[in-house]
């Protein structure tokens, strides 16, 4: 296991892109400590911000300290392990293909945004943005997992193609706004908005009744099977998880603006183990 | 050898490889589970006259399901992919997917030997189906009057084993079907066993061909008590007066060879004068399951 110790807070945001454990697999705790790595405007080496040592060949990659001001942890790494003793900053685990990232504290905005494959879990809370498409794009997250154990800003899943976001906590407005397909599960409840411009894809919200956009219908209330399925693969991602038998399924679809196949369920009571 | 005052008969079961799948049903309980279970295994005792061969498996319980509801484990077999996925479009897609709360859920593991089954009887949806992916599973949640039929998307298969079997020959009706019953009941303890026949016993006992040129299998007479005056050979000694045979198919050798000697241990003993298994001369299949050789040796009685 390699572990870069950050020993020097960055005063200005310090971008670790290219820092993933699949490219540093074949290189010496020395070669990585000389890795250019972007300090505002500057570029830098690595050692003049971590400590690093231990051995990267095994793919697993440990880094410790406070992270909030170091953007792209993980952004597209391809294999292997990276976990965060902390917070991370922007753009965490952005267009990733392929491994896993773990953040034990709070991600910032864009955690996972147009990542196509690979599974992210934030112990903590996340920012704005998380698993959306970056301004501009057509598709936000089209593979792999997020899982947020706390609650999540604004905008998460933003024009999602594929893929599943769970959020154990509260996900702020537009939370899901344009989904293509997908799944988002927002347990602690939603912001405004949600849904809106929804063509397809499955929002699960769990809390209070939401205020859904006027382009979202009331169907029915069952008890849908796929749940079940949904709360497995939650369980096996250490997700708290749904107990789905107790649970009443409120159907809505939408948004009929954008065709109405999208599927919002509104779980209550919500009831975790 | 003779095991409990039974006589073990020389010979060998002759099985022979088929496809198979493994389907696991649930519904909201078991009691739906089963209505669904029992109608999609209907009418599959038999490849010569039925598009696979069937039957339960085992119950599972919530924990075991995909979804966390009461299930069934079931078997299909059939003699290609084509044909099983044929049967399984069919079978689930008239049974499973027109049974109130009904999911059905692959088995196996997915390869590429795979059958699509969800994948073909989305249509039904006829455009409101919904396509969701759990890592590499794809799931299609089609609309139904009292919800959705969940059904995933792919189903793998194995080389199985069909054809192993066990003919019980007893002192009286009573006697042969309580010794068949035993039998069936130990033989299903073995996992990825099934026995197809209407509760696993088999009394048509059926040989290859007929006079008839039009049959592909009639009656085997030298197996009928009633026709042991009228046949100039039989296979039943003084003292039998019904036969029943138990019919066994298994993911594999293993599991089928181990079900028939668990069936062979609980048949025998009073009121079951011979225990013996079909076979043809070793030109049907090349599985030989001999029965001898599945026992071991026996502790003298």
């Amino acid at each position: 296991m390699l572990t870069l110790t950050l020993h020097t807070r960055p005063d200005v945001p310090l971008e670790l892109d290219g820092v993933t454990p699949d490219r540093l697999l074949k290189l010496a705790a020395t070669d990585i400590a000389r890795l250019p790595v972007a300090h505002g405007n500057r570029t830098v080496e690595l050692g003049a911000f971590f400590a690093v040592t231990g051995d990267a060949s095994d793919g697993d990659v440990r880094i410790v300290g406070d992270c909030s001001r170091v953007k792209l942890i993980g952004a597209g790494m391809t294999a292997g392990r990276l976990t965060v003793e902390g917070d991370a900053g922007w753009h965490a685990g952005a267009k990733m293909t392929g491994g896993t990232l773990t953040v034990k504290g709070d991600a910032a905005d864009w955690v996972g945004a147009e990542m196509t494959g690979g599974a992210i879990t934030v112990r903590g809370s996340a920012g704005h943005q998380c698993g959306a498409a970056y301004r501009g794009s057509r598709h936000g997250m089209r593979g792999g997992t997020i899982v947020v154990h706390k609650s999540c800003g604004d905008e998460a899943a933003l024009l999602m193609r594929r893929g599943l976001i769970a959020v154990g906590g509260e996900v702020g407005r537009a939370a899901g706004a344009s989904m293509i397909a997908g799944t988002l599960v927002a347990l602690g409840g939603v912001g405004r908005d949600c849904g809106a411009g929804l063509k397809r894809g499955t929002i699960v919200v769990g809390g209070p009744d939401p205020v859904w956009p006027p382009g979202v219908r009331f169907s029915c209330e069952y008890a849908p099977a796929y749940l079940g399925v949904l709360a497995k693969e939650l369980a096996a991602l250490g997700f708290p998880s749904l107990d789905v038998s107790g649970v009443k399924v409120r159907c809505h679809r939408g948004d009929v603006l954008h065709g109405g196949h999208g599927e919002l369920l509104h779980l209550t009571p919500l009831q975790t183990r | 050898m003779h095991l409990r005052g039974t006589e073990i008969v020389d010979t060998f079961a002759e099985a022979f490889p088929m496809t198979a799948a493994r389907v696991v049903v649930t519904a909201v309980n078991s009691k739906w589970a089963h209505v669904a279970a029992v109608a999609a295994t209907g009418y599959a005792a038999s490849v010569i006259g039925c598009d696979a061969e069937a039957g339960v498996e085992a119950e599972l319980s919530p924990a075991d399901t995909p979804d966390g509801r009461p299930g069934v484990a079931l078997l299909f077999f059939a003699f290609s992919r084509d044909v099983l996925q044929k049967a399984l479009v069919n079978r689930v897609g008239q049974c499973i997917l027109t049974c109130a709360t009904t999911a059905c859920f692959n088995g196996l593991p997915v390869t590429d030997r795979s059958v699509r089954v969800g994948g073909n009887l989305r249509y039904f949806g006829d455009g409101h189906q919904i396509s969701k992916m759990h890592g590499v599973r794809r799931f299609w949640r089609v609309p139904t009057m009292d919800g959705e039929f969940l059904c995933e998307d792919l189903f793998g298969t194995v080389k199985g084993v069909a054809g192993g079997n066990l003919i019980l020959l007893g002192t009286s009706q009573a006697a042969a079907l309580e010794a068949a019953e035993r039998t069936v009941a130990a033989c299903l303890t073995v996992p990825g066993v099934i026995a197809p026949f209407p509760g696993g016993v088999v009394r048509s006992g059926s040989k290859v061909g007929s006079k008839y040129k039009t049959l592909k299998a009639s009656v085997n007479e030298a197996y009928c008590p009633t026709l042991r005056g009228a046949v100039p050979h039989t296979e039943l000694p003084d003292g039998v007066n019904a036969v029943y045979e138990v019919v066994l198919d298994g993911v594999d050798l293993a599991a089928v060879g181990e079900a028939m000697r668990r069936g062979i241990y609980a048949a025998a003993g009073p009121g079951v004068v011979r225990i013996t298994a079909g076979n043809y001369g070793g030109k049907l299949g090349p599985h030989h399951l001999h029965l001898h050789e599945l026992l071991g040796p026996v502790p003298p009685c």
